[in-house]
C-alpha cells in the first residue's frame, strides 16, 4: 500500500474533527491498513479511540457515494445536498445519454445541412433539453419519492431549485459543449440559451396552476408554433429566424426575468401537491 | 388531555367530486382505523391531515399547529411521519440509501447523526440485515417495510399509513401489524386500511368513512356491537338480507333485518362495517 492517511488527518480523525471527503479516504484506508490503524492508536486516547472505532464501524456500514455525488462534493457542495441531487433520476446515465445522444444529431444535422445562416435544428432543440430535464425532475408522476418529498419539511421550492440548478448545469453544459462543435456559426450558435432559460422558467412558473405534466408540455408545445410561425414569417430562406435575431434575444431574456419573478411569488405553492388527489 | 388531531367541517372538492364533506374528528395516542369503500375519501383526508392537500374549508390543528399557515405547516411536517398509499422508491438506491435521502428530507444535515438515525429506525421495522441492499431485489413487504421506517425517521408524534398492508401475503401483514403496534406505543397513528382484520386486531378508535363523510367513530367493539341482532344463519340466502354468503360449514350468514325467529349470530367488526355502509348509502341516496 503506497499510500497512507497523513498524521495530522489521523490526529483530526481521532478527534472527530476530519471532514469529508478526507474522512472518507481516511474511513476506507482504515478499514483495510493495519498500519494506520496502529498509527491511529498512537495518537488517540482510549475513549476518543473507542468513539472513533464506532464511527468507523458505521461507516462502514453507511452507503458508498457513487462518482457523480463524490464530483459534487469536491466541488465544495454540502454531502447532504449532493445526495440529493445524485437522486435525481435526470442526472442518471440513462437520461444524460439521450441529451448526448440528441445534441450529436442536431449538431451532425447542423454540420450537413451547411450553407443556412444558423444551424436551425440545433437552436430548436437546445432549449427544450432543460425543460423537459427539469419537468423529468419534479412532481408526482415522474419523481417516485414526490409524495413523501412534498410533506417533509424541506421546502418544495428548494428542492426544486437544487434540482433545477443541477439539471441546468450539467444540460446547459452539454449544450455549449455542443456548441464549440459548431465552430463556423460563432455566436450565432449560443442562441439558445436565452430561450432555453425563458421556456424552463415559464414552465416552472406555470406548473403550480397546470401541473408538472401539462405546463411543460404546453410551454414545449407553444415553442414549437413560435418556430413554425417565424419560419412562415421571415424575409428570404438564409434569414434567421425571429427568435434568434437581437429583438427575438431580448423578448426570450423578458420573458425569463418575468417568469422567473413570478416563480419566485409562487414558491410556497411548491409546498403542496401538486396532482390530483384520489 | 390536547388531541394530536383536531378538525372541524373539513371540505374540499375536486371539479364536481366533493371528496371530503363536512368532516370533523379528533384523534389521540395510539392507533386509530380509517376504514372505507374505494373513494370514500381515505386518501383525501390523510393527505389534508399530513399538510400535503389544503382543506377548501373548515379548520384544523395537528400536534397543536393550525397547517393552514406556512410557519405551521412547516412545524407540523417537523413531527409527522408519512406513508403513502404506493410508496415511490429509486429502485438503485439501497435500503439505507433510501432512509438516510428521506432523513435528508427531514432536515436532517448532519451525517453521523443522521446515519445513527437511519440504523435505528431500519433496526426498528426489522431490516437491519438487508440495509445495503437494493430496494429492487427485496420483497414486496421488506420494500414497506423501508417505507415504513422512512415514515418513523425523527420518531414522528404523529403517523399517517395509508393502506400500508395491501399486496402482503399474511405471514407478511402479520408481521407488519407487529411494527405497527410498535409505532402505536407513545404516539398517534393514523391507519388507513380495507382489511377489518387490521381494525379488529391493532385499533383502539374506528373511523367509518363514506361519500366524503365521516358514518362511523368509535371503538372496534361499538362498530361490531352496530351489527348485534343482525347476523343470522340459515340454510338458504335470505332474499331479504343486505348481504349474504354460504360459509364453510355450508350454511349461510346473512347481514340486514332478520326475519322472526332467526339462528342470530355473533356480529365480527367487518358485519359492524358493512352495516354502516349500508346505511350510508342510503343516507347518500336519500
Amino acid at each position: 500500500m503506497s499510500w497512507h492517511v497523513p498524521e495530522e488527518d489521523l490526529r483530526a480523525y481521532a478527534r472527530g474533527e476530519l471532514a469529508a471527503p478526507a474522512l472518507w479516504s481516511a474511513d476506507a484506508h482504515l478499514g483495510a491498513c493495519a498500519r494506520c490503524r496502529g498509527a491511529l492508536g498512537e495518537v488517540s486516547d482510549p475513549v476518543a479511540l473507542d468513539a472513533g472505532w464506532e464511527r468507523l464501524d458505521a461507516e462502514l456500514d453507511a452507503p458508498r457515494t457513487g462518482v457523480l455525488e463524490s464530483l459534487i462534493v469536491r466541488l465544495g457542495v454540502p454531502g447532504h445536498t449532493a445526495r440529493l441531487l445524485a437522486a435525481a433520476p435526470v442526472l442518471r446515465r440513462s437520461w444524460l445519454g439521450a441529451v448526448v445522444a440528441v445534441l450529436l444529431l442536431s449538431v451532425g444535422a447542423g454540420h450537413l445541412v451547411r450553407g443556412g445562416e444558423s444551424p436551425t435544428l440545433f437552436l430548436a432543440l437546445a432549449p427544450l433539453l432543460p425543460l423537459a430535464g427539469v419537468a423529468l425532475s419534479y412532481g408526482p408522476a415522474l419523481d417516485p419519492t414526490y409524495e413523501m418529498a412534498v410533506v417533509a419539511p424541506m421546502h418544495g421550492f428548494r428542492l426544486l431549485m437544487i434540482r433545477t440548478v443541477a439539471v441546468l448545469g450539467v444540460v446547459l453544459g452539454l449544450n455549449g459543449l455542443a456548441t464549440l462543435a459548431l465552430p463556423a456559426y460563432g455566436l450565432r450558435a449560443l442562441a439558445w440559451l436565452l430561450p432555453a432559460l425563458a421556456l424552463t422558467a415559464t414552465g416552472l412558473a406555470l406548473t403550480p396552476r397546470l401541473g408538472p405534466v401539462l405546463a411543460p408540455s404546453l410551454v414545449g408545445g407553444a415553442w414549437v408554433a413560435v418556430l413554425v410561425l417565424a419560419d412562415v414569417l421571415r424575409a428570404g430562406a438564409h434569414a434567421p429566424l425571429a427568435p434568434y435575431t437581437a429583438a427575438g434575444q431580448g423578448v426570450a431574456a423578458a420573458v425569463a426575468a418575468l417568469a422567473a419573478g413570478l416563480l419566485f411569488l409562487l414558491r410556497d405553492r411548491f409546498d403542496l401537491f401538486q396532482g390530483r388527489a384520489a | 388531555m390536547t388531541p394530536t388531531v383536531s378538525a372541524s367541517g373539513l371540505s374540499l372538492r375536486y371539479g364536481g367530486t366533493r371528496a371530503l364533506d363536512d368532516v370533523s374528528l379528533r384523534l389521540s395516542g395510539g392507533v386509530t382505523g380509517l376504514l372505507g369503500p374505494n373513494g370514500a375519501g381515505k386518501t383525501t383526508l390523510l393527505r389534508v391531515l399530513a399538510t400535503a392537500l389544503p382543506a377548501d374549508r373548515g379548520a384544523f390543528t395537528v400536534l397543536g399547529h393550525d397547517p393552514g399557515t406556512a410557519r405551521g405547516r412547516q412545524e407540523v411536517r417537523r413531527r409527522l411521519g408519512y406513508l403513502p398509499q404506493t410508496p415511490g422508491f429509486h429502485p438503485d438506491f439501497t435500503a439505507f440509501e433510501f432512509v438516510d435521502y428521506v432523513a435528508i428530507l427531514k432536515e436532517m444535515t448532519d451525517r453521523a447523526a443522521r446515519h445513527r438515525e437511519v440504523r435505528r429506525v431500519l433496526d426498528e421495522v426489522g431490516l437491519a440485515d438487508v440495509r445495503g441492499k437494493r430496494i429492487r431485489k427485496l420483497s414486496g413487504g421488506m420494500r414497506q417495510r423501508v417505507a415504513l421506517g422512512a415514515a418513523l425517521v425523527g420518531d414522528p408524534g404523529f403517523l399517517v399509513l395509508d393502506e400500508p398492508t395491501v399486496g402482503l401475503d399474511p405471514e407478511q401483514r402479520m408481521r407488519f401489524r407487529e411494527f405497527i403496534a410498535g409505532a402505536g406505543e407513545g404516539r398517534t397513528v393514523l391507519l388507513s386500511t380495507h382489511q377489518t382484520e387490521d381494525v379488529a386486531m391493532l385499533c383502539h378508535r374506528v373511523l367509518v368513512m363514506a361519500g366524503g363523510r365521516v358514518r362511523f367513530e368509535g371503538t372496534p367493539a361499538e362498530l361490531t356491537a352496530r351489527a348485534a341482532g343482525h347476523v343470522w344463519s340459515s340454510t338458504e340466502r335470505d332474499p331479504g338480507a343486505k348481504a349474504g354468503w354460504r360459509t364453510g360449514t355450508g350454511s349461510f350468514r346473512n347481514v340486514g333485518d332478520p326475519p322472526a325467529g332467526a339462528d342470530l349470530l355473533e356480529p365480527t367488526l367487518e358485519d359492524g362495517y358493512l352495516l354502516t355502509l349500508e346505511g350510508a348509502g342510503a343516507e347518500v341516496a336519500a
